[in-house]
């Protein structure tokens, strides 16, 4: 459903096959330098932007140089490394070349010069559209880049189901390509119908909750929709969300009353999860609130006029959360506001209220005849942050 | 493409479901009657091993037909089929697409319910069909017409729903949206302001909509139903400033109200993937302010808040709303049958054997042959020939409630074959059901061989609760005679005696004096005058009618034509295989189970 990075490792493999001489280094195995000759060039291959201006890149080193960077790196908390053989060039050799999936086909920038520097130029890129096998003769011959290479690429791109990819710098010397640099995003959607890559190659930034782990796991085994980013662990708001698009209309409000920064999580439930799924999901938020450290707080259990998503069920899936932890929501004096309308609304809301008041939890609840912000506007005013 | 809200207008509304999603299915019928539709738009469901799938229409049922694949669809529906709704995943979505617009090619459109569909996917779509046809999605919620067309979730799947969104009247305001949540959310929203929908259409969250926005911003525009525009995007992207240029360029001249979220995005450090594929602002133009103000610059209406935004909805031309009173009463508490059948006999048609105390004679035929089998003789008089006809022309069948009918059509459901099934039906037939006729024929026996008083019978035959074979139904009773046991006793008056009918009648002046329903049934009287007939026309004494009754002659009179029925109500359910039976969960469980009753 999105666009992800995978390793440049991985991407070069597929783009290159055996012919790839690069080792993937990962932190938790051991790496002799002996198996490296020559003069290397070693990078962290986790998707960082920018690495060259970041140091996370070293040319012309030694097998044990390498080694040592890498172990420098580590420290620092990196784990995921790449070795290459250095292909000596001049900088005057260096392209830029990248595709990107568009309406209209692939979209491809490129710039006979400029290199790693090439967002300072912008007037260098030239913008190309390839819709149709024909395209790539006359993007070729444009372009003055080998047809066959060109060629090689879109095919690559389309059959691996790539998003984006960007080679800076491409060098070519006497006909031959060189891929120096390369990033690429792929299609996530695209996994179940590709075995060139899949869930190992895929680069995070590694600074996840453990709590949106959790709930990503979740959602990988339901075709609903559950999502959770953990904003401010001390937050003072926290979202039980519903819709990809209601969600941020409400957290919309929340920002534009200027309680931005007391947001605790964004995230939303949709496509009609079960009343178990919605329990875990559910689970999760109660939990992030309950180990904020924010003196007033208040859970917003918030959404649109849902199409098929039914309320009571995933009502009774909240409920059960709550009622595992209404003790100690008690004992933060943490309100609940409530706002959502959809297929069994009156039941689902009666249902809520019931169980908010019996419970003493009760802060606001609304149903679709109220405004959809309307949840949150109480809770912000519960809370006076 | 420009016409198609004209040509949904005129009634080019049929869709072809592919894949499963019941709920959805029952809205679009759901939308169809509350419309004053005189039949479902759903033409037909593709996927499954069924053949029909129940579904209401209005407060009653119907069947619609299921195929297993587009592929098996029969020339006969080509016509009437102008929709794709692809309810399938993310995984199965691109295949059948393609496969239903090659089978339909003059199919004005669809809707692709799932996340997940891979860009390359999405693009090859609208790369071979973009061009020509209106496709709501990949994701989101689907295409509404007001009044007439409703392709998908969009606004709502319970029949409440379509009354608040007052979905059913055609209005002047098109809704056009990214989210499905924000569809319905404005879809009420106008409702809320007064006003009504022209058409509402969801494009979906992904990257590449099939139809894009433009598309649709320039169907709006020369919808001549339509006076203005309401629109939800969010940050991520940059297809608002589709609007922007079609508005700069005066090619959208009707008024754009439009809220677009995502100003939240500002609160953190790093921009955050929301909901939608879409939803992540990667470039500066990408975020909710600049498409805001930059629509606002072009002449559209483009609210700070979602409040304000709604009171702007209010200003817009348009006449104003007129709720149709719908009639929903006789939908709220409808239930589902439990069983889909037909009449498989006339039950109310009974058949004339005998005329003004005249047998109407009958050639001897399959009837008369089996009594012979059965009995082991030539039989001697038309009149037993003409009973056995009238017996096993009545006992075919009685219904599809009865127990037998209903274990033969489970066992068909299951998958099971003829044989298998019959015998499910059969093995059902004893002392509860279909039995009686055997052992109301030993009841008459020894109460005529004992010349028992009637009074005396019944109190010793019924102490401790037992039942008198023979005796008792449901729905007759005296005052409302059973038609067909008429019909059996006509037969009596052929006879010159007919102690064991005599009998029979003596008992139920008993039984009738405790309850009006206890009267003599189809058992009783056929067991009776069948005893009196053999008696008299076939000159079987006492001693071989007891030995008939004990090897259960009586019974295969319920058994050979029961089997015609049951074998019937086998074939009806495999014509329209629903798929495998389960009842509805409403079971009493007398015992608690454990880790049951959360």
């Amino acid at each position: 459903m999105a666009r992800v990075k995978i390793s440049e490792y991985r991407a070069k493999k597929i783009l290159l096959g055996d012919a790839y001489k690069g080792i993937f280094v990962h932190a938790g195995q051991s790496y002799s330098a002996k198996a490296s000759k020559g003069t290397l060039v070693v990078k962290v291959d986790q998707g960082i932007k920018k690495r060259f201006k970041q140091g996370l890149v070293a040319v012309g080193v030694t097998p044990s140089q390498a080694l040592k960077k890498i172990a420098e790196w580590k420290k620092k908390g990196f784990s995921q490394f790449l070795l290459e053989p250095l292909v000596p060039h001049e900088a005057s050799e260096e392209q830029y070349l990248s595709l990107e999936r568009v309406r209209e086909g692939i979209r491809i920038l490129h710039a006979g010069e400029g290199g790693i520097d090439i967002e300072a130029h912008p007037e260098k890129v030239k913008t190309y559209i390839v819709a149709t096998d024909a395209d790539v003769k006359k993007v070729a011959n444009a372009a003055k880049i080998s047809e066959g290479f060109l060629q090689h690429l879109v095919g690559t791109f389309n059959k691996n189901f790539f998003a984006f990819l960007e080679i800076n710098p491409l060098v070519i010397q006497k006909g031959k390509t060189y891929l120096l640099d390369a990033a690429c995003l792929v299609d996530s959607a695209g996994a179940f119908f590709t075995d060139s890559w899949g869930e190992d190659d895929i680069v995070t930034t590694g600074s996840e909750h453990p709590a949106e782990a959790r709930v990503e796991a979740i959602a990988k085994t339901t075709p609903a929709s559950l999502k959770l980013s953990v904003v401010n662990k001390n937050g003072a708001l926290f979202f039980l969300l519903s819709g990809g698009g209601g969600s941020i209309v409400i957290a919309d409000e929340a920002a534009l009353e200027g309680a931005g920064k007391f947001i605790g999580n964004y995230g939303e439930y949709s496509g009609g999860p079960s009343r178990e799924e919605t329990y875990l999901y559910a689970k999760e938020v109660i939990e992030l609130m309950l180990a904020s450290k924010a003196k007033k707080k208040a859970l917003v259990i918030a959404g649109g006029v849902a199409n098929f998503t039914d309320v009571k069920k995933t009502f009774t899936g909240i409920i059960d959360a709550l009622s595992e932890y209404a003790p100690k929501l008690r004992a933060q004096k943490i309100k609940v506001f409530v706002r959502r309308g959809g297929p069994n609304e009156k039941a689902g809301l009666e249902l809520m209220q019931e169980f908010l008041e019996r419970e003493k939890l009760f802060g606001s609840i609304h149903g679709s005849e109220t405004v959809i912000t309307k949840a949150v506007e109480d809770a912000i005013a519960f809370t006076g942050v | 493409m420009k016409n198609v809200l004209e040509l949904v207008r005129k009634g080019t509304t049929g869709i072809l479901v592919v894949g499963n999603h019941p709920g959805i299915v029952q809205s679009i019928l759901d939308f169809d009657f509350l419309s004053g539709k005189k039949g479902p738009s759903v033409v037909a469901i593709v996927g499954g091993a069924r053949k029909a799938q129940k579904f209401f229409f209005g407060p009653s049922e119907l069947l619609l037909p299921c195929f297993p694949d587009i592929g098996p669809i029969p020339r006969s529906f080509h016509g009437r089929i102008s929709w794709m709704l692809n309810v399938r995943s993310g995984r199965r979505a691109f295949d059948s697409s393609i496969a239903f617009f090659e089978r339909f090619p003059n199919a004005l459109g669809g809707h692709l319910f799932a996340e997940n569909i891979p860009e390359r996917h999405a693009t090859e779509l609208l790369r071979r069909f973009g061009n020509d046809k209106l496709i709501a999605g990949p994701s989101g919620v689907g295409l509404l017409v007001a009044g007439h067309l409703k392709l998908g979730a969009i606004g709502g799947t319970d029949i409440a729903q379509i009354e608040a969104g007052n979905l059913t009247t055609e209005g002047s305001v098109a809704v056009v949206s990214t989210s499905g949540g924000m569809t319905n959310e404005l879809i009420r929203a106008v409702a809320g302001a007064r006003k009504d929908l022209s058409f509402a259409m969801c494009i979906g969250g992904d990257r590449f909509p099939i139809t894009s926005l433009t598309d649709v911003l320039l169907l709006a525009q020369h919808d001549p139903k339509t006076n203005a525009v309401v629109y939800f995007g969010e940050l991520g992207g940059v297809d608002e400033y589709e609007i922007v240029g079609l508005l700069e360029k005066k090619k959208l001249t009707k008024p754009v109200v439009a809220y677009i979220a995502g100003i939240i995005d500002e609160a953190f450090d790093e921009h955050m993937q929301f909901g939608h594929a879409k939803a992540l602002v990667a470039r500066q133009d990408e975020s909710a302010r600049a498409k805001r103000d930059a629509l606002r610059k072009a002449g559209a209406i483009a609210p700070d808040t979602f409040p304000e935004f709604l009171a702007e909805l209010k200003k817009l031309p348009g006449e104003t709303f007129h709720a149709t009173v719908l009639t929903m009463d006789s939908m709220k508490n409808r239930r589902p049958s439990v069983l889909s059948t037909r009449e498989v006999v006339d039950l109310d048609a009974v058949p004339t054997f005998v005329k003004n105390k005249k047998l109407i004679p009958q050639k001897r035929g399959f009837a008369a042959a089996a009594f012979e089998a059965l009995l082991d003789k030539k039989l001697r008089s038309d009149v037993t020939a003409a009973f056995a006809e009238a017996v096993l022309q009545l006992l075919i069948d009685h219904g599809g409630e009865v127990s037998g009918a209903v274990n033969t059509m489970i066992s068909a459901r299951a998958g099971k074959d003829l044989v298998s099934s019959l015998s499910a039906g059969l093995l059902t037939i004893g002392p509860r059901f279909g039995g009686a006729v055997n052992a109301a024929a030993e009841q008459w026996l020894s109460g005529v061989v004992q010349d028992d008083a009637a009074t005396h019978f019944v109190e010793a035959r019924t102490k401790g609760g037992k039942l008198l074979a023979g005796i008792g139904h449901r729905k007759y009773r005296v005052g409302i005679p059973d038609p067909r046991v008429a019909a059996i006793s006509q037969f009596a008056g052929l006879l010159k005696e007919h102690p064991h009918y005599d009998f029979a009648r003596e008992i139920e002046a008993v039984t009738t004096k405790k309850s009006g329903n206890l009267i003599l049934n189809v058992d009783g009287v056929i067991a009776a005058l069948a005893l009196d007939i053999l008696a008299e026309c076939e000159k079987l004494s006492p001693e071989e009618l007891r030995e008939l009754a004990a090897c259960e002659f009586f019974n295969a009179l319920f058994v050979i034509p029961r089997s015609v029925g049951f074998i019937a109500h086998f074939m009806e359910q495999k014509k329209n295989d629903e798929g495998l039976f389960r009842l509805p969960e409403e079971l009493l469980y007398v015992r608690k189970s454990k880790g049951k009753g959360r």
